[in-house]
């Protein structure tokens, strides 16, 4: 399983802050979204806004996950 | 120093921690809560949330890169957290330098980046429902998708 967090508006459209995906046959970040998307189709339609980290790192889409990890969906950022 | 907080900022101490005899200028950057209206709305206030602890992390790094670029001799960036009313600071920049010129730019920089890379999101709660800043997602009929 992998661990994903989620928030700000991400949260708002999922209806929750944190969900675990079965992920064994997963083995990069972007074949993680069909998955979310499919379990919180809510979010679907922010896609081309949203960025990811992995373990606390912004990842990119060819960035490996591993079982265990913690992925984090972010919304554009908007603090100060 | 780096810090993301959940009580009020206290802006004159920060400043005073900055004072150093080898420095001659502190810029001081300020955010704080504006009353927006609209359509016979207006906002009530901020709620802030962060992903912690990457965005404490990222705060970090923001300073080191002040470090790398501008002759500076202390850098703070205190971000608050949850409910911000009207007036209030929701994060203070303090910037120590010898000279200005270094001062003023790093405090500028150092807002325009938290904007861009630290993983903190605000909420504006209005009278009449509230909006994800940026993300333009919320209660709001002003908010694209509601229409």
């Amino acid at each position: 399983m992998i661990k994903v967090l989620l928030f700000g508006a991400a949260a708002d459209r999922a209806g929750t802050r944190e969900t675990e995906l079965p992920v064994e046959d997963v083995s990069t970040l972007a074949e993680v979204w069909p998955l979310l998307a499919e379990r919180h189709p809510d979010l679907a339609p922010m896609r081309d806004t949203l960025a990811f980290a992995v373990n606390g790192e912004y990842a990119r889409g060819n960035d490996g996950v591993s079982p265990g990890d913690e992925i984090a969906v972010l919304p554009p950022v908007s603090g100060g | 120093m780096f810090a993301i907080v959940e009580e009020s900022l206290d802006v004159g101490a920060l400043i005073q921690a900055a004072q150093r005899p080898d420095c001659g200028a502190i810029a001081t950057f300020v955010g704080t809560t504006r009353i927006d209206e609209s359509e016979g709305a207006a906002v009530e206030y901020l709620e802030y949330e962060a992903y912690r602890p990457m965005a404490d992390r990222k705060l970090e790094e923001i300073g080191a890169e002040i470090e790398g670029r501008w002759d500076v001799r202390r850098v703070s960036i205190v971000h608050r957290l949850g409910r911000v009313d009207p007036g209030e600071a929701s994060v203070v920049i303090v910037v120590a330098a010898a000279r200005r010129g270094p001062a003023f730019e790093a405090s500028r920089y150092a807002i325009e980046r938290i904007k861009e890379v630290v993983p903190i999101w605000k909420r504006e709660v209005w009278s009449d429902g509230y909006v994800w800043v940026g993300s333009q997602v919320g209660t709001r009929d002003q908010v694209s998708g509601n229409r």
